[in-house]
């Protein structure tokens, strides 16, 4: 069978151009620790939802990167109707909204049909969702891949100790840590988050108290979404949007929120760093096999913790 | 009695090798592709029917076997036989490394590292550009002259997937098997036995992965090139797919699941292009309308429960 395969869409530590291998100065060092920050951020978003849609449902989307792509693409495809500065940030508004339209349309088409069966129906179901998602993402924008202009204000350098570093990539942290505050927030301080807690620990009970769990469900499920669509849309000024995207970004999002500890959103924080980062210094010191070093963090973490960093054991 | 339950296997293989024997170069194809795809299938449902393990990272073994042969040849290390007889070996070995790891998990935790091992293999193969030729694999006459005639190439096919599921179905017969089932059904009742139910998964995920080799050295007689989309995850879900079409706990439900999963991919694709969309809903449909699988669907039973939920009848 022929699929449309881009490689390694997974996004690249976001090193200044042009710049080779450099002297371990402190800045350097600082530069390379933000550059491996900006691909966790990216990671951040896309394995957060999976990890909290898996603690509430026990249930592991594999369509969750098609969300990520989606986001790309919207930002991408919007760029003709909402052009310019003021049209950058209501892209960045519309696409994640339209994502978590559509994660909340499948969970209660899809997978709220699923949740009581096995763990290989439940990843067939979402494998077939990861297909037609994909196919449609092709039908729609094609497969010829698409850029985004990062907006003026975020375009150009910061001097890090005489290091230039892109502006624009210490945005995409900056709303990572934001999205990722305002979502432990949500969690710890709203009825809703107290709901999330509780259907964790016992969705009957919960139920039973007049809590209405299926829409908790679909309102959970689409905040995954949306955190998905956010990476997509954020990360599209970085990086080709292109085929692809969506099973590339899927298994590194996966091996963070192992790695974190499935179900624990701190622990996907925690996953995120650790790989960006392993990977930003993996691209100074052995540049033709840094994309193999997510794998041997990976395996060098299980080896010691089989679930996770921050996880329970199953 | 091992006769008649060798029956329907033995006139598969029997059909298979007239198929080789007859059919022209185009369907030939066709049958090569049946026939790799239901041993890579039968090989993986020594782990996902036999043993309960969703396994999510075939496509890694599969794709070494291949590898084995296509580097072999392109480095000018060993010649046909030679690698093709060592692949199994090898991609024994490789399962067993990534077995000793991820059988430390269970269910989702088991697949998505899987998944993660595929994704590893396939990243190598296309970083070591000075071994494997990167994204663009490794094409040329890897196989000897009389195997890249069609037919001769056919045959071999059949003939070497015909042994290797026979072997297979022992395996599937013996102690060993039966461990693994009851492993599948209580694993810790098992264990209560005195059974060290991680080494006989160890096992059964090695073997598996042997098995997985062969069915890529097999690609490689069919294609004649090796290439990173072998070791893809997304290649990883065909072989479940097809067991899970077939049957997983029928030993030659894999079998019938690859073919009609190829035929199928065939006719659809003549029709319309968007064979994923098409893949996909098809998939979406069974796993929702029949919560056995699509081997309920050809039990009676299927159809009234189906019947009797669309209807919203209660069961009689």
């Amino acid at each position: 069978m022929c699929r449309e395969r881009a490689g390694d869409g997974r996004p690249e530590p976001a090193t200044t151009r042009g710049s080779g291998l450099r002297p371990m100065t402190l800045g350097g060092i600082i530069v390379q620790l933000l550059s491996g920050l900006t691909s966790a951020a990216i990671l951040f978003l896309v394995a957060a939802g999976i990890t909290l849609i898996f603690g509430a449902m026990r249930i592991i989307n594999v369509a969750h990167g098609s969300f990520y792509m989606y986001g790309a693409y919207i930002m991408a495809s919007a760029l003709t109707l909402l052009p310019g500065q003021a049209g950058f940030w209501l892209r960045l508004l519309l696409a994640p909204a339209l994502v978590g339209v559509l994660g909340a349309a499948l969970e209660v088409l899809v997978l709220r049909r699923i949740y009581q069966r096995e763990h290989l129906a439940q990843l067939l179901a979402t494998f077939a969702l990861f297909y037609i998602l994909a196919d449609l993402a092709q039908q729609i924008w094609g497969n010829q891949y698409r850029t985004v202009p990062v907006p003026p204000v975020l375009a150009g350098h910061t001097s890090i100790l005489g290091h230039a570093f892109p502006l624009y990539s210490l945005f995409v942290i900056a709303i990572a840590v934001l999205t990722g505050l305002a979502v432990l927030v949500l969690l710890r301080v709203t009825m809703f988050g107290w709901s999330v807690r509780a259907a964790v620990e016992d969705p009957e009970l919960l139920a039973a108290t007049g809590v209405n769990v299926k829409r908790l469900s679909t309102l959970l499920f689409a905040l995954g979404a949306v955190l998905a669509g956010i990476a997509g849309a954020v990360v599209a000024p970085l990086q080709a949007v292109t085929t692809g995207m969506d099973a590339s970004i899927l298994v590194a999002a996966f091996i963070v929120s192992i790695l974190g500890g499935l179900g624990s959103v701190a622990g996907a924080a925690i996953g995120s760093v650790i790989i960006g980062v392993f990977q930003a210094f993996g691209v100074q010191l052995w540049p033709q096999w840094s994309s193999t070093f997510v794998y041997i963090a990976m395996i060098l973490v299980l080896a010691f913790r089989p679930s996770g960093i921050l996880g329970q054991a199953e | 009695m091992i006769l008649r339950r060798l029956l329907p296997g033995l006139a598969l293989a029997l059909l298979a090798f007239l198929g080789a024997g007859l059919l022209g170069p185009g369907e030939l194809v066709v049958l090569n592709n049946v026939v790799v795809l239901a041993l890579f299938a039968v090989a993986t449902n020594l782990l996902l029917g036999t043993t309960g393990l969703v396994s999510f990272g075939q496509a890694c073994f599969y794709g070494v076997g291949g590898y084995t042969v296509a580097i072999a040849w392109y480095q000018h290390w060993a010649g046909f036989w030679v690698s093709a007889c060592l692949a199994p070996f090898i991609g024994g070995f490789v399962a067993f490394l990534v077995g000793m790891l991820v059988l430390r998990s269970r269910r989702w935790f088991f697949a998505l590292l899987t998944m993660a091992f595929s994704q590893l293999f396939f990243t190598i193969a296309q970083k070591a550009y000075d071994i494997t030729q990167g994204d663009s694999g490794i094409f040329g006459a890897m196989v000897p002259d009389w195997m890249a005639d069609p037919r001769g190439g056919s045959l071999f096919i059949v003939a070497v997937a015909t042994i290797s599921i026979l072997l297979l179905w022992l395996i599937d017969r013996s102690p060993l098997g039966l461990t693994l089932r009851a492993i599948r059904d209580n694993q810790r009742r098992v264990a209560g036995l005195g059974v060290n139910t991680y080494a006989v998964q160890l096992l059964a995920f090695t073997l598996s992965g042997a098995f997985c080799a062969i069915a890529g050295v097999l690609t490689v007689v069919n294609q004649q090139a090796a290439y990173p989309g072998m070791l893809d995850w997304v290649q990883s879900g065909d072989p479940v797919l097809v067991s899970v079409i077939g049957g997983m706990y029928s030993f030659l439900g894999p079998v019938v699941g690859a073919l009609i999963y190829q035929l199928g991919h065939d006719v659809i694709v003549r029709i319309t292009t968007r064979w994923q969309l098409a893949l996909g809903l098809v998939l979406l449909a069974v796993v929702l309308l029949f919560p056995d699988g699509l081997a309920g669907l050809f039990r009676a039973e299927a159809w009234q429960a189906l019947a009797n939920r669309v209807l919203r009848r209660r069961p009689a």
